[in-house]
């Protein structure tokens, strides 16, 4: 029986020294170029110090901040126009999907399964060669938007999983327009799942640089100009723009944790 | 009555993104296709069909051996990440009790943070200045040859990308799993390993090949990593396509290594989904009452 305990103990804990390297994995580059953007020496930045000259000369750099605004506008729309449609996805193959539920989810989940690079490629083949359109925001609003759609459907089709639509019907009898019932009904008890694909699918486009390097062309966005900046040899600028993203990214993610954790799961 | 608006909401609900996908994701792919039997001759199109492309693809050395590179990386990098994800995952639902929530959102953070300025990170600790050849060198060993711009760095970026997205396909396959189903097997008599490989392996069979999907096909037709951390011997076929679409302006080979690309997914995505049987992997339906 001993032996036993001891051998489970020993399996239990090998996965968490697992998990712990992994996850020192995972953040020990992020937070080496975090103290990089701090020093004044960034190729071996320690000890740490805290010099904040490279964000100075990033905020007067006018290359990142006409990128930053275009990057910015792309991953605004491309947010919303990717939660609308996943949430109308959503709404339809949970509610109204019936034998063929299954069937339009894998299709929903397509974009999944073709990575960026062949999405951008594509999607310039089909604009600039076949049309002879130029590259615009709005090609590249709608190619992002597409990569986007499959993590927007899944995370509220994960979240909305169990919501229960009598609900909606319950308002509809009691004489509410069906819009007044998603307003009143459904948005206040499923928002977490919706504010969690708008924040993905922000940051997804926000940082994505082959769908927007392929449907651009020369239009700058931030990914595509630390792409050019990393040919060029890596700037502390760069390091002190990656940290901000990171940063921004990291306080997103920990807000939406407490939101979620605050809010009792209404919809279960 | 009821039912025509029943009809009308589903019309709505679910041809509107259902034609969204087909504009904007059927149709650049149908685009692919068509380019690919085009040619290019000095950076313009010229609308002959033909299958010279396909035929340059299949018998130039060079993209062979790109190709079989990329698909020897892509396996390698997929069954690794499946390994190191599973004990991960599993920890975070067996153990993880009140922190499973924080545990798997802070995998999200590096997967959200962008591949190119992760690759911008990784560089700052494989690098010849990095961290790690830094401190090797501060303490006045030599530096790693292996992890600077070769193969071996393309491999443990690879690693680093996509381990968020793998672990999270599986952390959510287990999540959704009964876990008394391996307590009824102990309780049966059977040992750790046969309840693993009889009940937890099978019935997360699904979740486990969507994540091995998920980091292998990005992977395949990966440009971005080989093209910065691969040095000279690391061309890797989408970073080859990608140059068709840069500075060679030979567009239409291009949209050929596009199509391999594709078709190899397809068939990895068709090969796997085969040996699963969905009943069998615990799959309940969409499960509405």
């Amino acid at each position: 029986m001993d032996m036993l305990a001891v051998k489970y103990f020993a399996v239990k804990w090998s996965m968490g020294v697992i998990l712990i390297l992994a996850y020192a994995f995972l953040y020990m580059p992020i937070v080496h170029i975090l103290f990089a953007s701090l020093s004044s020496h960034p190729n071996f930045p320690y000890p740490p110090e805290f010099n904040p000259a490279s964000y100075v000369r990033l905020t007067t750099n006018t290359i990142y901040q006409s990128a930053f605004v275009n990057s910015l506008i792309i991953a605004t729309c491309t947010s919303i126009l990717a939660t609308v449609m996943g949430l109308l996805a959503t709404v339809g193959v949970l509610r109204f999907g019936g034998k063929r539920a299954l069937l339009y989810a894998i299709f929903f989940a397509g974009p999944l399964f073709v990575s960026e690079i062949l999405l951008g490629i594509s999607s310039m083949s089909l604009y600039y060669l076949v049309f002879e359109l130029q590259g615009n925001m709005v090609t590249a609003v709608i190619a992002n938007s597409v990569h986007c759609f499959s993590f927007c459907f899944l995370i509220m089709a994960a979240m909305l999983y169990k919501y229960d639509w009598r609900m909606n019907e319950a308002a509809i009898v009691c004489g509410a327009t069906p819009i007044r019932a998603f307003i009143e009904v459904m948005l206040p008890l499923t928002w977490s799942g919706i504010l969690g694909s708008l924040i993905v699918a922000f940051v997804l486009s926000l940082n994505g640089l082959d769908i927007s390097f392929y449907l651009l062309g020369a239009t700058p966005t931030m990914p595509s100009v630390a792409w050019g900046a990393l040919r060029y040899g890596v700037k502390p600028e760069l390091y002190a723009l990656s940290s901000i993203i990171n940063i921004a990214v990291f306080v997103a993610i920990i807000g939406l944790y407490f939101k979620v954790r605050a809010q009792p799961s209404a919809a279960g | 009555m009821a039912d025509s608006i029943n009809q009308m909401n589903r019309r709505l609900f679910l041809h509107i993104p259902t034609a969204f996908l087909i504009l904007f994701f059927v149709l650049p792919l149908i685009a692919l296709v068509i380019l690919s039997f085009w040619q290019t001759e000095n950076y313009k199109i010229v609308r002959d069909w033909t299958t010279m492309n396909y035929v340059t693809l299949a018998t130039e050395t060079a993209y062979i051996t790109f190709f079989v590179r990329s698909l020897v990386m892509a396996v390698l990098v997929s069954i690794c990440l499946v390994l190191l994800s599973w004990p991960i995952a599993y920890f975070i639902v067996r153990y993880g009790g009140r922190y499973r929530l924080i545990f798997s959102l802070l995998l999200a953070v590096p997967f959200l943070s962008g591949e190119v300025l992760r690759l911008i990170a990784l560089q700052g600790m494989l690098g010849p200045a990095g961290l790690i050849n830094g401190a090797l060198m501060r303490v006045g060993a030599a530096p790693l040859r292996f992890i600077m711009y070769s193969n071996s760095a393309t491999f443990i970026a690879f690693v680093y990308l996509y381990l968020p997205i793998t672990v999270t396909a599986i952390y959510l396959s287990l999540l959704n799993f009964d876990l008394r189903l391996a307590s009824a097997a102990s309780a049966c008599g059977a040992g750790r390993v046969r309840v693993f490989l009889e009940i937890i392996w099978p019935l997360n069979l699904s979740g486990t090949i969507v994540g091995f999907l998920l980091c292998f096909i990005p992977t395949l037709s990966a440009s971005l990593a080989p093209r910065f951390l691969g040095g000279p011997n690391g061309t890797l076929y989408g970073m080859s396509m990608a140059q068709q679409f840069g500075e060679s302006g030979t567009w239409a080979l291009g949209a050929a290594m596009g199509v391999v690309l594709v078709l190899f997914s397809i068939a990895a995505l068709v090969i796997l989904s085969l040996g699963v049987n969905l009943r069998r992997s615990g799959f309940t339906g969409l499960g509405r009452q």
